[in-house]
């Protein structure tokens, strides 16, 4: 282990975990983005849900270094072709849990809202999604997590991030790179994830502590 | 007024849930639909607000067919309560409450004090209507469920086994607080039970159903219990029918016996010369204390004041014209005299009842009851 090393270059370090933190966070939003309005028609629509699942189960088995060559043709050797093969696993991830988070709502809460007049929209979107919230939350917790793991892949089409520090470290017999490289990886994760208990704490202050 | 016509529900698998049903709730009253469990209550009960749609025939509520109107408006002037309360986890007790105002466009000031109100009204601290649901204890929830179907004064409230959730003891207060809230309130309201001793405490009116959404019996609840129409119905209300039915006998115009009853400084000679197997002692100048039989007397001096003799327990008294005539048989059964010691609303003592008045008393409540019925 190299101390000297991580000041000395502290600044790629910084950037390498700030394209890190983007790369795990950002697909993971438009995957959420993406998958409210498909996991609220796959709850509302039972026939609907199977063929989704099966869908995203399928995307989710593709290889992620397989997704990310495939993307080239379209997209090239960029960040935007990581960020689109990311968000495809994310909403594999979420979109479950909107379905469970949804299915979850206690019936006789729905039935309530029904009887004192609720339309379907303003029942969704003021009682059975703030009640969903939890389960949405738990998934976005591991397609955050999982996105900044899965990240480092794109090292392999040259999108950098804190995997370059592997590669690096690996082709330079350099180990406190390799080192570095995780621990940063996996303090990002766990401060992101964090977060997320955060958020979920402030939108669900009704939740047992 | 709610008025069932010749309504049928039939559910897709082919069940007959509900089957040609007529039925009037009329305004202000508490009409109970009581039956055993799967026989179409609750589906007769959400037919009315429109979360089941009828097969075939009409519901009028107060006069309009809830089938041509638009099911959010019809709704939102119709109060539901349900045995899970069905209260939004995510929202105080005062916003659940405040739920239906708040949709009809009060303003959330506004419509938080009358939540705070209403929490009174039915009997709770309005300070809990910070706290979350999952803060109350069951029967604090049921509490918030009537509170909150009563929010924007809805005409009318169904109660889809309100109660059923809590303990006896709870039950029994919830009971006793619709009832008072009724007097208060005269909402037209229907309640489902499987419970035929709620049926009969709490209905003005109550439906008793057969299996398969047929109406055995339709009437007030001594109807019921004095005249059932036939072996289904008298099944159906117990065997201790008999007894609950006493709960509707007064006790206003008895013969009460003041003869065994003396001052605490009466003396055993006194006592003795009333010639009563039991004498009943009282004090500060009529508070009933204690029953003291004969031969205790003949063990004691004459001149003794009753006062200084142990006495037995005569803890359980009625009140007289307030009480039922089963609080009185009650009352005799657990005296140690067999005899029931009525007392006045300032609790003082009345006079006693023995077994034979009683039975005389019921005797003579039947006949009346039989003779309204002929006219
Ligand atoms: N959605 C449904 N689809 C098919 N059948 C149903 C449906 N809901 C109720 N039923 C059937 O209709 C009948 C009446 O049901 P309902 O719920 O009205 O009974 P209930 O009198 O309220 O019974 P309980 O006392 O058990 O609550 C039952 O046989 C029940 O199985
Ligand atoms: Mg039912």
């Amino acid at each position: 282990m190299d101390w000297s090393w991580i000041p000395s270059n502290s600044g790629q370090i910084l950037q390498l975990t700030g394209e890190n933190a983007y790369l795990g966070i950002v697909p993971a939003l438009i995957g959420l983005v993406i998958a409210l309005p498909l996991g609220i028609a796959a709850a509302r629509w039972n026939w609907f849900y199977p063929p989704t699942l099966t869908v995203l189960n399928i995307i989710y088995a593709i290889p992620s270094l397989a997704l990310f060559i495939a993307l080239i043709p379209a997209f090239g050797l960029t960040d935007t072709n990581v960020v689109i093969a990311l968000t495809l696993y994310s909403l594999c991830v979420i979109t479950p849990n909107v379905v469970a988070g949804l299915r979850a709502v206690p019936a006789a809460a729905r039935q309530a809202a029904t009887a004192m007049g609720y339309g379907p929209a303003r029942r969704l979107l003021t009682v059975e999604l703030p009640l969903a919230v939890p389960v949405i939350i738990a998934g976005l917790r591991v397609a955050v997590v999982s996105g900044i793991s899965l990240a480092s892949i794109g090292q392999l089409i040259g999108v950098s991030q804190l995997g370059y520090l592997f590669i690096d470290g690996l082709q330079r017999s350099f180990p406190t790179e390799v080192y570095v490289g995780l621990v940063l990886i996996i303090a990002l994760a766990i401060v992101c994830d964090l977060l997320l208990v955060g958020v979920r704490r402030i939108l669900t202050p009704w939740e047992a502590r | 007024m709610i008025t069932f016509e010749r309504v049928t529900k039939r559910y897709a698998d082919g069940t007959v849930a509900v089957d040609a049903l007529d039925l009037e709730v009329p305004a202000g009253k508490t009409m109970v639909l009581v039956g055993p469990s799967g026989c179409g209550k609750t589906t007769s009960l959400r037919m009315i607000n429109r979360l089941v749609e009828p097969t075939e025939g009409r519901i009028l509520v107060d006069g309009r067919d809830a089938l041509r109107q638009d099911p959010v408006k019809l709704r939102r002037g119709i109060g539901y309560v349900i045995q899970q309360t069905g209260l939004f986890p995510h929202r105080t007790i005062e916003d659940n409450v405040a739920t239906v105002p708040l949709l009809l466009g009060a303003r959330r000031a506004a419509a938080r004090g009358r939540a705070r109100e209403l929490l009174e009204l039915v009997g709770l601290d309005p300070a809990l209507g910070r706290r979350y649901p999952r803060q109350l204890s069951g029967g604090q929830q049921q509490r918030v469920g009537v509170a909150r179907a009563l929010a924007a004064d809805p005409p009318v409230l169904l109660m889809d086994e309100p109660f059923s959730a809590v303990d006896p003891v709870v039950r029994a207060s919830l009971q006793d607080e619709l009832i008072r809230l009724q007097t208060e309130l005269r909402k037209t309201v229907v309640l489902v039970t499987h419970d035929v001793e709620e049926a009969i405490k709490v209905g003005d009116q109550v439906a008793l159903y057969r299996p398969h959404g047929t109406l055995a019996q339709v009437g007030e609840p001594e109807d019921l219990l004095g005249a059932p129409a036939d072996d289904y119905v008298r099944d159906f209300v117990g065997f201790d029918r008999g007894i609950r039915r006493l709960s509707f006998f007064g006790t206003g115009d008895l013969d009460l016996d003041t003869s065994p009853v003396l001052a605490g400084d009466a003396t055993v000679a006194d006592a003795v010369s009333t010639g009563a197997p039991w004498v009943l002692v009282t004090a500060d100048g009529g508070r009933p204390t204690g029953w003291v039989p004969r031969h205790r007397l003949d063990a004691a001096g004459s001149a003794t004041a009753l006062r200084d003799l142990a006495a037995d327990h005569c803890e359980h008294t009625f009140t007289a014209g307030t009480d039922s005539l089963r609080a009185a048989l009650d009352a005799a059964v657990l005296s140690p005299a067999g005899q029931a010691v009525a007392v006045d609303g300032a609790g003082k003592t009345a006079g006693v009842l023995g077994y034979e008045q009683i039975r005389a008393a019921i005797a003579a409540r039947a006949a009346d009851g039989a003779r309204g019925k002929d006219r």
